[in-house]
């Protein structure tokens, strides 16, 4: 008996300790997402980290009184001959654990559906717009100024960048033309399924100059692991720059007759962006 | 004659070599059907673990080449579909096959053949899905086989697509059997004076389990049917042309109230030896009831929250937020239930009493990560991460998992009529918490930091150390494995001689013998309350009992 409970504190000691450790940030041991460079990402950050108060109150307070049961409550601890209270329950008791976790999920759905209204519309005012569309087993990312970017995955993961400027709102306008992708990048924000036969959009307004990566997250086929991306962010000026270097790449690919640089089957350019085909049950 | 019931019948007829082939073969007994289910999960359980632990030799290091991609995908996809389909749910029915008529004092389940059939489709369905892997591959689009990965377009190398949507359907029907059985059963064969008031929590699980079941069992069997039509007629339901969403509510559908078909008979075992070993009452029995028809009607209105990235309206996002959330409000009110049944027991920490405070700490982890995934912003980077693996883990593992084995180790006396050795039994509870914990605690952190579920491999070193623990940590969950089959196979015909009641427990399966004869019980023992053994025990009335061993009858 002795051995077991001593075995019980020794296992919820090294949990805690992994917490404890993770919480430091320590080799690979993240307790939340990497630094968001992009607004709509840190909104998603403060929000897990809002959500985590009530939920490490929660977790330290349930798994303490479970703790407590387990050292208080066993037999071996009770007086000999010790007949438990026959308690069939308490109505009030009852209510006050119904209602109290009701307040607290209902302002956390609250709150998560303000930063969904402000952050997720697809209506964000920006000209920018960049296609991009998924295919087996890489991305084609099409600018404003008509060239396209192919980020073909390869094993290795060393990918051909999606180059994007700072400090300007781009607004991305997803499309699937095979079978279901999803394009993340977690330093940036969270996941757009890039589907067949309609269009999703998202956007991204990056802080930093850097490169950050991210993968596919929706099972493809053989290669999704490959599937890898790379956005690079630099400044405006050199963005430019960059822009002028494609334009004049393809001008020259142009000149020389060369097969179509980018097939895009996806049939609907839709205007409107929350036209969802999928049917509701209703 | 009359006193016994045996029908004469020839001897040569009983002692031939097919005797106990036959008798497993044609048997309508639900205790012999429900042994052959659990059986069957226990095999699954372990031919999943296999390929769980060859995913993670897979995982261990980066950049590794233990199996090519095609054959890790059809690998996740096996092990997703062996635990959940053939593993959790089977033994489940099967657990619920054996008891749920013994406890509410009935002689057998309403349909005996109906019984039968549905046992037998399900290794016809086991045997259909592992088909595939004669066919050039089986399923390789993970266990959820999103469209139009699994359209002809994409995977036409092999049959193996076709043969799993077959073993679903074959599945499905077998899974709306068993429901309709054990609804049939439990309104119409309970004893005298077993009130629905009075019917043990487990058996009350059972009843939303199977209402469940026959609502979204069919709209699987739909999903699969289309996918097939996709596939050898031609037609454009979930093809690149048509609309691969759809196929995603409809899996949902099911995917989604079958988490619960799969923990909520677990809740039910919870509460039914909290009471027994805490020696107290169950605390809130009505709210208990109430709390899982609340979830039964609430996981039927979640399921695009498994679909926030696919780019739905945002009211309808908010919508399936908001009800996936409030499914936070019924399992506490069962949790905080369950404690407050412990608190101020005379508790007695039993092999099973440690397996159901191992699910308590550990489920609520995956009720918390729950919260997290719910919110619309933060599951769109969660979402399909090993975030979510670990998490599913949590709820699934540390959930059902471990009430299985609570339950198992509770039940195995009754079953067998022998104990399970309680040394291994410790050992199995804390290798398997330790292991548990091990592999499942830190895979949040690689979800967090972007690793992909589903991916074949990865080239990124920051995630090496945190994988490598993972897989030490797995093997230690299959040494616990190991030992509790062990356990089971020395203890099913060599383990200490059980008795009646073991565990002074408060229901009727253990007011008659253990194993319990072909009939159940001679005498129906009368039922006052919702614990009418313990009222037996109480009253006196069970010493006076003759407890003469029951001839053995035919009915």
């Amino acid at each position: 008996m002795r051995v077991t409970l001593r075995a019980l504190v020794w296992t919820f000691g090294l949990i805690v300790a992994v917490v404890l450790v993770s919480s430091c940030g320590i080799g690979g041991l993240s307790p939340i997402f990497p630094t968001p460079v992009s607004p709509n990402g840190q909104d998603i950050y403060n929000l897990y980290e809002i959500i985590s108060v009530p939920a490490i109150i929660i977790f330290i307070a349930v798994e303490a009184s479970l703790l407590w049961v387990v050292v208080k409550y066993r037999r071996s601890r009770q007086p000999a001959g010790y007949v438990p209270p026959q308690i069939h329950g308490n109505t009030r008791l009852e209510i006050v654990w119904t209602i109290a976790p009701l307040i607290v999920v209902l302002a956390i759905a609250a709150y998560s559906f303000d930063i969904l209204q402000k952050n997720f519309q697809p209506i964000s005012p920006s000209n920018y717009t960049i296609v991009v569309s998924g295919h087996q087993f890489g991305w084609n990312y099409t600018y404003p100024e008509n060239f396209t970017i192919h980020q073909e995955g390869t094993l290795a993961g060393d990918v051909t960048p999606f180059v994007v400027p700072t400090h300007r709102l781009i607004r991305l306008q997803f499309q699937g033309t095979d079978v279901i992708h999803s394009w993340w990048v977690p330093a940036i924000s969270g996941k757009t399924d890039a589907v067949p036969g309609y269009d999703n959009f998202s956007w991204l307004n990056i802080s930093t100059e850097g490169t950050y990566r991210g993968e596919c997250a929706e099972l493809c086929g053989v290669g999704h692991s490959t599937m890898q991306i790379i956005v690079q962010a630099v400044s405006e000026a050199t963005f430019n720059g960059w822009v002028q270097e494609q334009l004049a790449a393809q001008q020259k690919a142009n000149a020389t007759p060369s097969p179509s640089p980018s097939p895009s089957p996806s049939p609907s350019p839709s205007a409107s962006p929350s036209v969802k085909p999928s049917a509701s049950p209703s | 004659m009359a006193a016994t019931g045996v029908l004469p019948r020839p001897k040569a007829y009983d002692d031939t070599f097919w005797k106990p082939i036959t008798l497993w073969l044609t048997t309508t007994d639900h205790k012999l059907i429900g042994i052959m289910y659990m059986v069957t999960g226990i095999l699954s359980f372990v031919i999943g673990g296999i390929f769980a632990l060859v995913i993670r030799l897979q995982l261990a290091t980066p950049n590794a080449k233990v199996v090519d991609p095609e054959t890790y995908n059809q690998l996740i996809s096996a092990h997703g579909v062996t635990m959940i389909f053939f593993f959790v749910t089977i033994f489940l029915t099967g657990i619920a096959n054996y008891m749920v008529p013994i406890m509410i004092g009935a002689r057998d389940m309403a349909f005996p053949r109906v019984n039968l059939l549905g046992f037998w489709l399900v290794p016809v369905s086991i045997i259909l899905y592992y088909s595939g892997f004669f066919t050039g591959g089986a399923l390789d689009a993970g266990w959820t086989g999103y469209a139009p990965l699994t359209e002809k377009a994409y995977q036409s190398h092999s049959l193996g697509v076709d043969f799993w949507a077959l073993s679903i359907i074959v599945w499905a029907i077998s899974g709306i059997m068993a429901s309709t059985n054990f609804l049939t059963t439990i309104v119409a064969l309970r004893a005298p004076g077993m009130k629905l008031t009075r019917l043990p929590l487990f058996v009350w699980a059972q009843i939303s389990t199977s209402i469940l079941l026959l609502v979204v069992g069919a709209p699987l069997a739909a999903a699969m049917i289309l996918v097939e039509f996709d596939r050898q007629l031609g037609t454009q339901f979930f093809t690149t042309q048509g609309r691969p969403v759809l196929y995603q509510h409809l899996f949902w559908f099911f995917g989604h109230p079958e988490v619960y078909i799969m923990i909520l008979p677990g809740f039910g075992m919870i509460s039914e030896i909290i009471p027994v070993f805490a020696r107290k009452p169950i605390f809130g029995y009505m709210s208990m009831v109430a709390a899982l028809f609340g979830i039964v009607f609430l996981s039927m209105t979640v399921w695009a929250h498994h679909m926030f990235t696919v780019g739905m309206n945002t009211y309808v996002e908010g919508f399936f937020m908001l009800m996936t959330m409030l499914i936070a409000v019924p399992t506490g009110i069962k949790f905080f239930n369950w404690i407050a049944t412990a608190w101020w027991g005379s508790i007695e920490f039993t092999v099973p009493m440690k397996f159901v405070f191992g699910f308590l700490a550990t489920f609520l982890i995956g009720g918390i990560t729950g919260v997290y995934l719910a919110s619309v912003p933060v599951d769109t980077q969660l979402h399909q991460s090993y975030y979510v693996v670990a998490h599913l883990h949590y709820v699934l593992f540390g959930g059902s998992v471990f009430t299985i084995f609570a339950g198992i180790y509770y039940w195995f006396p009754k079953i067998t009529g022998r104990m399970l050795n309680r040394t291994l039994g410790e050992w199995n509870f804390w290798t398997l918490f330790v292991g548990f914990n091990g592999t499942f605690l830190i895979m949040h952190t690689l979800g967090l930091e972007g690793m992909p579920r589903r991916i074949a491999t990865y080239t990124n070193e920051a995630w090496a150390t945190t994988n490598l623990i993972i897989t030490v940590s797995s093997f230690l969950i299959a040494f616990s494995v190991l030992l509790f089959l062990i356990n089971v196979i020395r203890s099913w015909n060599g383990g200490e001689i059980a008795g009646d009641d073991p565990w002074l427990a408060n229901t009727l399966e253990w007011a008659t013998t253990s194993p319990p004869p072909p009939y159940n019980f001679e005498r129906v023992p009368p039922v006052r309350s919702f614990m009418p053994l313990r009222d037996l025990r109480e009253s006196g009335e069970l010493e006076a009992e003759t407890p003469s061993a029951p001839a053995p009858v035919h009915v």
